[in-house]
């Protein structure tokens, strides 16, 4: 079965490579580049497939059993760009450019001078050399770097300055995951691709572990009263929890400024004592927005104040632009 | 015996091998030579049967694919090091050498069973690799890294650490035992090393982004892929001049002699092509379609059929040399590059 989707897939994406991006790429002489853009074809792709589930199977969800309805969803609009954008490829590739020199210039040196990265596969051979098994590592080793990041982006302000614009939404939906500033997502992907390269992850199943968490963060903003119940919520991310985590009062406030910035997995929550398992869908958003702050509505419009918030963190000024 | 027993005889002999083979632990020296052991017995009782396997390199998934050249199926897919792009025999051919451009090794494997020999650390990013005429030099182009590693054959201790412009790609040696040719993708030159001296003594303009090289039987010529045109250029490498372009298809890539020192196939990446270049009129012979961007070729002994990596659709592709027609697909891992069958048509 995986060995067919694999292959219709493979089908479809040498279809579109050779019928439109290889004709352009050789006429634009970047023949170079010619596997990246093979590859990049796989990300849009990836990314269509991606969001005609979500629209399949969380849209259902969010007009079967709502927590809030909304009249007016113009606040939903921009976040629907972010999707796109984030999904089709546009901004990883935009966080790809400015990444893959640094990224790769450090890796070059560490194999020049013989220093070969660990390989996840070969920490125990016979368990990790199981594709199955090399994935959850992956996948595990990976979500903790986003916990420890996503702490982080909590507990600086400057780095708040940006990350507060993906809490700034009073109207969460699946839509919102994506909702991020661009600097934000700069920050948090080199974090990853880091943390991916000193572990030593395929990239293939880098990409898969992507895919995974994607769906898994789409779900766990949905606009929907769904719960995992006791154990299912200590187990993985979900709405309810997750909810919880974007919750005024709760989200960026306490001890840890903030509860449940698991991604994917609550362990870490519970290991570090920032877990909250209060039960109930509160409104989401920022304290600060009830007294008037602005975030935005439009695209450019947060992605300029969330420079200013962060300029005038760094310049000591008063929290509002 | 009647044919279709012989035929189920074929069919579990080649189940039997493909669990053993996926089955085998590359560590257990005991289990490994069993399998060896296993493997020369099957390969004496079946003939030629089991000296048949092609080795197809599946780049973006670091596995490497044993296929069974008569039944054309899929033997096994196994983990070989990370990011496998080309692989070749060593001049004894009692091994084929795969090399890992992300993990630094070299993975020693029995060219006729597909059982691992060995793994060889510290051959940092070998993108291409090849031997010099006299046995005597191992040289490693470094795509990523920007350098060309010459190695002493016998052990493969680094002597030289070139550095170079940028993208160094394919290579081809001379029959002088002394130069070594590469592509440098990203600068559209070749670069002319004397391996003996240990160093770059010239790089010529060529074409954009050059790929696959091939040094002419008479040693006079160096014809180089220009894989961001539509041509192969060819250089007289003691003049150091581009002599003449032959046009082939967009995307010319990389080259597979036929065997009779005359023919040499090109594959045409862009135009899903391959190019039969007649290496002593420095023409054009002939061009025909291969589907999924072409790239790496082998060529059977016999002649009879052309193996393809078809790297845009995860699939090898087989060739019928008489007919020009495609005989079959077969599905393998991710980004197909590198392929090696042991029966092969010489190479010159």
């Amino acid at each position: 079965m995986f060995e067919f989707i694999s292959q219709t897939f493979a089908a479809v994406q040498g279809w579109v490579f050779e019928t439109a991006v290889q004709p352009l790429i050789f006429h634009l002489g970047l023949m170079a580049y010619v596997e990246d853009a093979h590859n990049a074809v796989a990300t849009v792709l990836i990314g269509i497939i991606e969001i005609a589930v979500l629209c399949a199977v969380l849209k259902p969800l969010e007009a079967w059993r709502p927590v809030e309805q909304w009249g007016d969803r113009k606040a939903v609009r921009a976040d629907v760009i972010y999707t796109w954008l984030h999904r089709l490829g546009v901004l990883p590739l935009l966080i790809f450019l400015l990444l893959v020199v640094p990224v790769s210039e450090f890796d070059a040196w560490l194999r020049m001078n013989d220093m070969v990265r660990p390989n996840i596969e070969d920490v125990i051979p016979g368990i990790t050399r199981n594709g199955f098994a090399a994935f959850l590592i992956t996948v595990i080793v990976i979500d903790f770097v986003e916990y420890v990041m996503h702490r982080l982006q909590h507990r600086f302000n400057w780095w708040w300055a940006l990350h507060s614009l993906h809490h700034s939404q009073r109207q969460m939906s699946f839509w919102t995951d994506d909702r991020n500033h661009l600097l934000d997502d700069v920050l948090t992907s080199a974090g990853v691709a880091l943390a991916a390269l000193a572990i030593g992850v395929p990239s293939s199943q880098f990409v898969m572990a992507v895919i995974a968490a994607r769906m898994i963060e789409s779900l766990s903003h949905v606009n929907a009263r769904i719960d995992f119940g006791w154990l299912g919520n200590r187990l993985l991310v979900g709405p309810s929890y997750h909810r919880r985590h974007h919750a005024i009062g709760a989200g960026h406030e306490g001890v840890y400024r903030g509860v449940n910035f698991a991604t994917l997995f609550p362990v870490w929550d519970m290991l570090f004592r920032t877990a909250d398992f209060t039960p109930g869908y509160q409104p989401t958003g920022i304290r600060d927005q009830l007294t008037g702050r602005d975030y935005g509505l439009g695209f450019w419009e947060q992605q300029w104040l969330g420079l200013q918030r962060m300029k005038n963190v760094l310049m000591g000024r008063p929290a509002s632009p | 015996m009647p044919e279709r027993v012989l035929k189920r005889y074929s069919e579990v002999r080649l189940e039997i091998f493909r669990i053993v083979i996926k089955n085998m632990n590359k560590n257990n020296k005991l289990q490994y030579s069993f399998v060896s052991l296993c493997a020369a017995v099957m390969v004496s009782v079946a003939g030629t049967a089991w000296a048949q396997v092609a080795f197809v390199l599946n780049s973006s998934e670091d596995t490497v694919s044993l296929i069974d050249t008569k039944t054309y199926k899929e033997i096994s897919r196994n983990r070989v090091g990370r990011e496998p792009h080309h692989l070749m025999a060593t001049p004894d051919d009692k091994s084929l050498i795969v090399a890992n451009v992300q993990s630094n090794d070299l993975v020693f494997f029995d060219p006729l069973t597909g059982a691992q020999q060995k793994r060889v650390d510290k051959i940092s990013d070998a993108y291409q690799l090849g031997y010099s005429p006299d046995r005597k030099w191992f040289v490693a182009a470094s795509l990523a890294l920007d350098r060309v590693d010459i190695y002493s054959a016998a052990d493969l201790k680094l002597v030289k650490r070139l550095p170079t412009p940028r993208g160094p790609s394919h290579i081809a040696f001379s029959a002088d035992n002394r130069h070594v040719f590469v592509t440098l993708q990203n600068t559209n030159n070749i670069a002319i090393i004397d391996y003996i001296d240990q160093k770059v003594v010239a790089t010529l303009p060529v074409g954009k982004q050059p790929a696959g090289i091939w040094v002419t039987p008479d040693d006079k010529h160096v014809l180089v892929g220009v894989m961001g045109a539509d041509f192969v250029a060819v250089v007289d490498w003691r003049k150091r001049v581009l002599t003449q372009k032959i046009r082939t298809a967009p995307g010319a890539h990389n080259f597979l002699p036929m065997g009779d020192k005359r023919r040499l196939l090109i594959t045409n990446r862009v135009s899903n092509s391959i190019s039969i270049i007649d290496m002593t009129t420095l023409s054009v012979l002939e061009t025909f379609k291969v589907p999924g961007g072409p790239d790496c070729m082998e060529l059977t002994a016999d002649g009879k059929e052309l193996w393809v990596t078809s790297r845009w659709i995860q699939k090898v592709t087989v060739m019928d040399m008489e007919t020009k027609k495609i005989k079959i697909q077969i599905p393998v891992g991710r980004s197909p590059h590198g392929i090696y069958i042991h029966a092969h048509a010489p190479r010159q």
